[in-house]
């Protein structure tokens, strides 16, 4: 199942231009100096990477071929995540080295900035960022049709970030809800020990675990019609 | 093997949305046998089928599969499916995808390509197709994949939605020989088509299914068939004659415009009695057959 996800992604012409130019991109704007404190261009490949992963299959009518076969629908939800993180993971490693090879070669000695584990912090910063909305993509894709699941993350976004509330307790409600389900964590600072890891992790890995969950629930729940009579 | 007990299926709630997709179907599949679904369009046959696969969950009723839910697992690992439409990444090559499904079935990696190759001759697909991505083949082509990936691991229980949908005359004859070799094994068939000949070669009972409701159940098969027709065909000027000499040996026989008789016959013997009358009395019989006629049975259903 993750190998088809990454070859999907991969096999696709389309894709594959696409994320050539997000990593061009990346690669330029970090050699001409900017992104210093991060990738700024690639994180954008997760919306490219995770947009639709379950509801394309629905529409196409490849998810109940899958499904008529004997495998459980978490074993498939979780590879499709699975596959969106390899796929990622690899975008980003090749991010990586571009951006060390043209930096290297540009300014023909080894920059600071784009010294290896620099480059490594800031890809594992960008994978974990990118980790955690791919599931909040996974979790709308598997009731969304299409790529709406961008727009439910989008929603999502706005209404935990919604103007401060006059009443205190639903104040504090709110930033409960944004810190624990939204938490921004900045892994580049704390995978280089100046941020609390384990505040950080504590968060990520509670709202990661809620979407995921959710994914799954609703997706065991979910009819799959493929077709009209 | 298949039990469908009072099952309906209702989509949209409220107003004009509201479609009753099934109503209180109930039947019952035996191994080892081919049910054929027919109906008009919107009938709820894909529905059932839907339901029959475990894709939809009834609102009231209950399917089971020896005893089994249908989308239990020990249940899928002995079905073959084939929808109507192949949909699957279109960047795939053939041989990948009949891999895919190879090792989703619970086929072991090492046999993976052989079997792969196999299926394809089965389906009459050339090894130089199966290097090919899916989008560059034609709807013949895909219907053929379609079907080799439905057959892989020899499913007990097969599942097959329009299968010679779009495929040519040589493509329709390959996939009733399929159909009929997994038939021979001994599998279990639930077929929806259109294609009322082809039912009618294959299938060992149909059910007809009408605005959700299954109208009718004709065995076509055996001492039990409850659907046989006559049909014999005569010159123009041998009609009136031979309606005569069928009429005086008991049988009913109604002429049609292309110079053919049909009338119900109760077995075989029957229908080789009726051409020795005609043969006895020197009227040249250009064809002769035993036919369920599912043409005339959807027409008398499907009218309004």
């Amino acid at each position: 199942m993750v190998r088809r996800y990454v070859r999907q992604k991969y096999g696709a012409p389309g894709f594959l231009v696409a994320l050539g130019i997000l990593a061009l991109i990346e690669t330029f704007t970090f050699a001409n100096g900017g992104g210093r404190g991060g990738f700024v261009i690639a994180p954008w490949a997760i919306f490219l990477l995770a947009a639709g992963s379950v509801s394309r299959d629905v529409s196409s009518g490849a998810l109940q071929m899958i499904l008529s076969r004997p495998i459980r629908r978490t074993e498939y939800l979780f590879g499709r995540y699975l596959g969106i993180l390899v796929s990622y993971g690899l975008f980003l490693a090749v991010t990586s080295a571009l951006i060390f090879l043209v930096v290297h070669l540009t300014t023909g000695s080894a920059a600071e900035d784009a010294s290896p584990l620099r480059l490594v912090l800031l890809a594992g910063d960008a994978f974990a960022t990118g980790a955690f909305q791919a599931a909040i993509l996974l979790m709308f894709s598997t009731f969304l049709p299409g790529i709406a699941d961008l727009l439910g993350l989008l929603v999502l976004f706005l209404v935990l970030h919604l103007p401060p509330w006059n009443k205190t307790w639903l104040r504090n409600a709110a930033d409960a809800a944004r810190e624990n389900l939204l938490p921004q964590v900045s892994w580049n600072e704390a995978l280089r020990g100046e941020g609390i890891l384990g505040a950080a992790t504590g968060r990520w890995v509670f709202a990661l675990t809620v979407y995921l969950v959710l994914a799954a629930v609703i997706f065991s729940r979910r009819e799959l019609p493929y077709g009209q009579d | 093997m298949i039990a469908v007990s009072g099952v309906s299926k209702t989509f949209g709630r409220f107003g004009a949305r509201r479609v009753q997709a099934l109503d209180g179907v109930s039947l019952e599949v035996r191994r080892g046998e081919t049910l054929g679904l027919i109906g008009p369009n919107g009938a709820g046959k894909t529905t059932l089928l839907s339901c029959l696969l475990g894709f939809l969950r009834p609102d009231r009723g209950a399917i089971t599969v020896d005893g089994k839910p249908p989308d239990d697992l020990s249940v899928r690992a002995r079905t073959g499916y084939l929808p109507e439409r192949l949909g699957f990444d279109r960047d795939l090559p053939g041989k990948a995808f009949l891999a895919f499904h190879w090792r989703l079935a619970g086929g072991a990696r090492s046999r993976a390509k052989a079997e792969v190759e196999a299926a394809a001759d089965r389906v009459g697909l050339e090894r130089p197709a199966l290097a090919r991505p899916l989008r560059g083949y034609s709807r013949g082509m895909l219907q053929r994949i379609g079907l080799a990936q439905a057959l892989l691991r020899d499913p007990e229980l097969l599942f097959l939605d329009e299968p010679a949908s779009g495929t040519d005359p040589r493509g329709v004859a390959l996939v009733r020989e399929r159909i009929l070799e997994a038939k021979a094994r001994g599998a279990t068939i639930v077929l929806n088509s259109h294609q009322l000949t082809e039912v009618e070669k294959v299938c060992d009972r149909v059910v007809f299914i009408d605005s959700g409701r299954l109208t009718k159940s004709e065995t076509l098969r055996g001492d039990s068939a409850t659907r046989r027709r006559g049909l014999v065909r005569v010159s123009a000027a041998g009609l009136a004659a031979a309606a005569s000499v069928l009429s005086r040996e008991g049988f009913d026989p109604n002429a049609d415009a292309n110079g053919s008789l049909r009338f119900p016959v109760g077995s075989d013997d029957d229908m080789a009695r009726a051409v020795r009358a005609l043969a006895l009395a020197e009227i040249p019989v250009y064809e002769a057959k035993v036919s369920a006629e599912l043409e005339e049975l959807f027409s008398e259903r499907a009218a309004p």
